[in-house]
């Protein structure tokens, strides 16, 4: 059985207190999206909607992943006795089936992102992520580097993406937007890194969790509706020109 | 001339609805700055998801904004602020 959980042993709290985090937060923007899906009936919303949400319900098996992989530990530490094998066996299983469904899910969620924001919702093109989506599944069952460069692949066209949008209308809500996905781009540069060193793991985690953060932040201002005027009089004034 | 997103002349014709209490279609048309082709979609959506009301006096066609489409003219900044900065208008 493999037990491919990315956790490092002395982290376990606090990894899944950064997940529990990023999952609060997936599920807020997904939320935001679909309410204007509701609204507008525009399939862009809803797939946004969806992509945050299977971001979030990967982080809910990673939390699984990581509580497993704690109690794994745990009963290897407190040297075996043999009625306890079994039960190392069904937590092993568990880690492994929730540690892959983590990846499939966040594949799908960022995968998703990727082609909303690229326009690319035409079946021929979605056949050809979903087979590249599989291939990267299946690879990285047995290497995570493959799984955390794909989605750094992913992360770096989203973070593009992002400052094309923010240097076409500078204003505060973008700026973040890029950030946090420039944040998360490099989050999982580091978890390439994992196997050379664990603090590459923790590194990854601080920047995951700001990423969100930042995430968090434009959230809140969109909570209360604040524009920033400056800047949409100077979109007023050039649309005037 | 910045091309509106839905989400723009969705706001723009309850925005007009807002300002008259029972506005006819010819007005609409005018006020929201779309053609009678154009602004029959967006109608039918609002309709369908219940943000105006439509009734018929002397055999005329009126259109009310319904508490669900003042909550979304509220609701407006904040669902263009999030849109905007993930640019998926």
């Amino acid at each position: 059985m493999m037990a491919l959980a990315l956790s490092i042993g002395q982290y376990y709290g606090f990894d899944s207190l950064v997940e529990f985090f990023i999952l609060i937060i997936s599920l807020l923007i997904s939320y935001n999206s679909y309410k204007i899906y509701k609204v507008i009936k525009e399939k862009n919303y809803s797939l946004f909607s969806l992509a945050f949400l299977s971001i979030s319900v990967a982080f809910v098996f990673k939390i699984v992943s990581n509580i497993t992989l704690l109690n794994v530990i745990k009963i290897e530490k407190g040297s075996l006795i043999l009625s306890a094998i079994h039960e190392l066996n069904e937590l092993q299983a568990i880690n492994f089936f929730s540690f892959l469904l983590y990846k499939i899910f966040l594949i799908v969620g960022f995968l998703t992102l990727f082609l909303i924001i690229n326009k690319t919702l035409n079946k021929e093109s979605m056949m050809l992520y979903l087979y590249f989506n599989i291939i990267t599944v299946i690879f990285s069952i047995y290497y995570n580097f493959i799984f955390h460069l794909t989605i750094a692949i992913i992360l770096f066209s989203l973070t593009i993406h992002f400052y094309k949008n923010y240097s076409a209308q500078k204003n505060k809500h973008k700026l973040l937007v890029f950030l946090a996905f420039l944040i998360m781009f490099l989050s999982h540069l580091f978890f390439t890194m994992i196997e050379r060193n664990p603090i590459f793991y923790i590194t990854g985690e601080m920047f995951i969790l700001v990423g969100f953060g930042l995430l968090l932040l434009n959230q809140r201002d969109t909570k209360n509706g604040k524009e920033n005027k400056t800047r949409s009089y100077k979109r007023y004034t050039r649309s005037v020109k | 001339m910045v091309k509106r997103t839905k989400l723009e002349v969705i706001k723009d014709i309850l925005e007009v609805l807002s300002k008259g209490r029972n506005v006819k279609i010819t007005h609409l048309i005018y006020k929201s700055n779309l053609s009678n082709n154009s602004i029959k979609p967006h109608l039918n959506e609002l309709l369908s998801n219940g943000l105006m009301t439509i009734y018929e006096e002397d055999n005329k066609k009126h259109f009310r904004i319904t508490q669900k489409g003042q909550e979304f003219l509220k609701e407006y900044n904040k669902m263009k602020i999030f849109s905007d900065s993930y640019g998926l208008s």
